[in-house]
C-alpha cells in the first residue's frame, strides 16, 4: 500500500531569459511510494527533482496532476499534509542567537506539540550541543539538527533535500546510520541526492529523472543490471555512477 | 487573544532581538548623539561671528566704525591687510571680510559710501544673520553723525514663562522618526534576511499560518522598540532636562501606534524587496523625504506653501505632531484627534498592504 501517490504532476516556468515562453520544470511525474521505504530521487542539477519534493511538500504550488501522501491530497489539503510530514531543505540556517534546544521547541510550538528538545537532540546525537547556535556546529551537526526538527512531529514521511550534500565521508556514513534507524523505526524516508554511492547504499528504490521526467525507476540492482554498461574486463557491472551518467550524458550541467 | 503558537513565536523573536545587543546598541547611538549635539547647540550664547576689517580709510569714521563692531559682542573683529585677510577668509577662519574705502568718510552725508564685503560662497547662509546687524551699526554710526535721534527703540523683556528651547521642540520629532526607522528596519530587514537564509521556507513547511508569524514579529519588535525609545527618553529627561508637559500615557500611546503603523510598513517593503541592497534602497525612499517633510526639525508651516498639504498627511507627520502637541503644550488624546485619526488611516493602509503583500510562498521563494 503506497503512503504516496503521485500521478502524473507537473510544474511550469517561464523560461529565465524569455519570461513569455514557459517550459516544464517538472514533466508528468508519476511515483508510488510504500510505507517503509527509503525512496531515492537521482538527476543532474535542473532535472526537477527539487521542485517534485517541494510540490510533495506544500512548498510550490502544483501546476498539473495530483499527489496523495498518507491519503490526504496535497492539491486540497496542503495544511493537513504538512501535519504527517517532515522537511529537510538544502538551505539548513536558522535564526541567530537562539540555541539548539530553543529552536526545537519553536518547532514544536509550529505543529502545537510538546516533544521534549533533548530527547530529539539525543535521537541525532547533538544533546550536548542543546545551548549552542546553529551558526557554531559543523557541517554534518548541521544537518543532523536540521533532521531533529524536522521529527518535531513524529511524521509518517521524511523529505530530505540532498541530505549529505558537502560533508566529509565520517558525516557522511554517521548520516546514513540515522536515515536508516529513523527507517528502522518505521518511518518512511524520500531522498534526493547526487551521492551514486549513497544511492546504492541507503535507497530501496531509485527513481532517476532528467529534464522534468522520471527516465528509469527500480531497485540499485535491477537499474544496474539494466543499464550499467559491462566492464569490458571486470566480470562485474559498473556502479551506479555508470548508470546515472549513461542515463543522463556526460555534458556538464548548472 | 493570542494562541500559544503566537506567544511562544513572540517569544522567541523577543529573545532573538534581544541578544542582538549590538544592532540595540547602535539603534540608541545615533539619536544620543544628536540630542546631546542639539542641546549643546543651543545651551545660550551664539558664537562670535569672526569679522575681519581692511582699513584702507585713515578717517575718524572708519575707526569709529571699525570700534563699534569690535564693541559689538556678536562679532570678533580682526584688523589687517586686504590679501592676509582674503586668504582667513578662503582657510574659513573668517565669515567674511569688509573692506572699507579710501574715501569711507569724504563727503559723507552727499553721497554714500560703498562697503565692499567679501564673502566665501560657503558661508553665504550667515549674510543673511550678519547684514542687519552691519546695516544696524551703520545707521548708528549715520544717526551720531548727522545728529539724528532714533525714533524706536527695542527693549526686550523676557517673561521667562515655560521657555521652549529648541532641543524641546526636536525631541519629539526625534523620538517619531528614530522609532519610524526603528521599525521599518526592524520588520524590513529581517523578512529580507530570513528569507535569505531560507528561514521562511522551513517555516513555510510547518502549518504555521501568515498572521501567527506576522503578529509574533510586530509584538517582539514593538517591544524592543519601546524599550529603544525609553532608554532615549529617560537619557532626554534626566541628562538633557527635557520637559514633557502632556500626559506620559498618552504620549507612549502615539509611540505605540505610530510603532505598529511602521512595522506593518516594513513588512510591506520587506516582502517587495529580494535582496539587503533593495530593501536598504526602498527603505530610504520611504524614509527620506519623511525625514525633510515631516516636521521632524523644522516646522512644516515653514515649509514652501504648495508642499504643506502633502507633509501633513505623511505618516510620519501625524506621529511627530501627535507626541510633539502631548509633549511640548500638553495636549490630550482627544485634541490631537486630527494625529490619531491620521495614524489610524495609516494603520489600515499599511496593514492591508502588508497582509496582500506578504505571501508566503512567493515570499519564501
Amino acid at each position: 500500500m503506497p503512503i504516496i501517490e503521485v500521478s502524473d504532476l507537473a510544474k511550469q516556468y517561464p523560461l529565465p531569459d524569455n519570461k513569455s515562453e514557459k517550459f516544464f520544470a517538472v514533466n508528468g511525474v508519476s511515483l508510488a511510494i510504500d510505507a517503509g521505504e527509503i525512496f531515492g530521487i537521482l538527476g543532474p542539477n535542473g532535472a526537477g527533482k527539487t521542485t517534485t519534493l517541494e510540490m510533495l511538500e506544500g512548498l510550490n504550488d502544483i501546476d498539473g496532476g495530483t499527489a496523495i501522501i498518507d491519503g490526504i491530497s496535497v492539491n486540497d489539503n496542503p495544511y493537513k499534509v504538512k501535519e504527517v510530514i517532515g522537511v529537510q531543505l538544502q538551505a539548513n540556517e536558522y535564526f541567530d542567537n537562539v540555541n539548539l534546544e530553543e529552536l526545537l521547541s519553536l518547532f514544536a510550538a509550529l505543529y502545537n506539540n510538546n516533544a521534549d528538545p533533548i530527547a530529539l537532540l539525543k535521537k541525532v546525537q547533538l544533546e550536548e550541543k542543546a545551548k549552542a547556535k546553529p551558526n557554531n556546529l559543523s557541517g554534518g551537526q548541521k544537518q543532523r539538527f536540521s533532521i531533529a526538527c524536522a521529527l518535531v512531529n513524529e511524521p509518517k514521511v521524511l523529505f530530505l533535500d540532498e541530505p549529505t550534500t558537502g560533508l566529509d565521508p565520517q558525516a557522511k556514513r554517521n548520516l546514513w546510520d540515522l536515515v536508516r534507524n529513523l527507517n528502522n523505526a518505521g518511518m518512511t524516508i524520500v531522498l534526493t541526492t547526487h551521492n551514486m554511492e549513497e544511492a546504492e547504499e541507503l535507497c530501496d528504490r531509485i527513481a532517476i529523472m532528467d529534464k522534468g521526467k522520471i527516465i528509469a525507476e527500480g531497485t540499485p540492482q535491477e537499474l544496474i543490471l539494466e543499464y550499467a554498461p559491462e566492464p569490458p574486463e571486470a566480470p562485474l557491472h559498473g556502479d551506479l555512477e555508470d548508470v546515472f551518467l549513461a542515463l543522463t550524458g556526460h555534458e556538464l550541467r548548472e | 487573544m493570542l494562541t500559544a503558537l503566537q506567544r511562544h513565536l513572540t517569544s522567541v523573536f523577543l529573545k532573538i532581538f534581544w541578544r542582538d545587543r549590538r544592532s540595540i546598541f547602535f539603534s540608541l547611538f545615533f539619536p544620543v548623539i544628536f540630542m546631546t549635539v542639539f542641546s549643546f547647540a543651543n545651551s545660550g550664547e551664539q558664537d562670535p561671528i569672526s569679522v575681519g576689517i581692511v582699513n584702507n580709510s585713515s578717517s575718524a569714521v572708519a575707526t569709529d566704525f571699525s570700534e563699534m563692531l569690535i564693541a559689538n559682542p556678536l562679532f570678533d573683529v580682526t584688523l589687517g591687510d586686504e590679501p592676509a585677510l582674503r586668504e582667513a577668509l578662503i582657510a574659513g577662519d573668517q565669515t567674511m571680510v569688509l573692506v572699507l574705502p579710501q574715501d569711507f568718510d569724504t563727503n559723507l552725508g552727499n553721497t554714500t559710501s560703498e562697503i565692499n564685503v567679501v564673502v566665501d560662497a560657503a558661508q553665504v547662509s550667515q549674510l543673511g544673520l550678519i547684514m542687519p546687524l552691519l546695516e544696524q551699526t551703520l545707521l548708528a554710526i549715520e544717526r551720531e553723525f548727522r545728529d539724528i535721534e532714533p525714533m524706536f527703540s527695542i527693549a526686550i523683556e523676557d517673561v521667562q514663562a515655560r521657555s521652549q528651547r529648541y532641543i524641546d521642540f526636536l525631541l519629539p520629532g526625534l523620538m517619531a522618526f528614530t522609532l519610524m526607522q526603528l521599525s521599518i528596519a526592524g520588520s524590513g530587514f529581517n523578512i529580507v534576511e530570513y528569507r535569505r537564509k531560507g528561514i521562511l521556507k522551513r517555516l513555510f513547511v510547518t502549518p504555521i499560518e501568515p498572521r501567527d508569524f506576522i503578529t509574533a514579529i510586530v509584538l517582539a519588535r514593538m517591544a524592543i522598540v519601546l524599550v529603544q525609545l525609553s532608554v532615549l527618553i529617560l537619557f532626554a529627561v534626566l541628562l538633557l532636562d527635557i520637559r514633557i508637559v502632556g500626559n506620559f500615557f498618552a504620549y507612549y500611546l502615539v509611540v505605540i501606534l505610530g510603532t505598529i503603523v511602521f512595522l506593518c510598513q516594513g513588512f510591506c517593503l520587506g516582502s517587495l524587496a529580494k535582496t539587503q541592497e533593495a530593501i536598504g534602497a526602498l527603505g530610504n525612499i520611504v524614509i527620506m523625504p519623511q525625514i525633510f517633510l515631516s516636521g521632524i526639525f523644522y516646522p512644516i508651516e515653514s515649509m514652501p506653501e504648495w508642499i504643506q498639504p502633502v507633509a501633513h498627511l505623511l505618516p510620519l507627520s501625524f506621529v511627530s505632531t501627535g507626541m510633539r502637541e502631548i509633549a511640548n503644550a500638553g495636549a490630550t488624546l482627544l485634541e490631537i484627534y486630527p494625529s490619531l485619526i491620521g495614524i489610524a488611516v495609516w494603520f489600515v493602509i499599511s496593514f492591508v498592504a502588508a497582509t496582500r503583500l506578504f505571501l508566503w510562498k512567493e515570499v519564501a521563494n
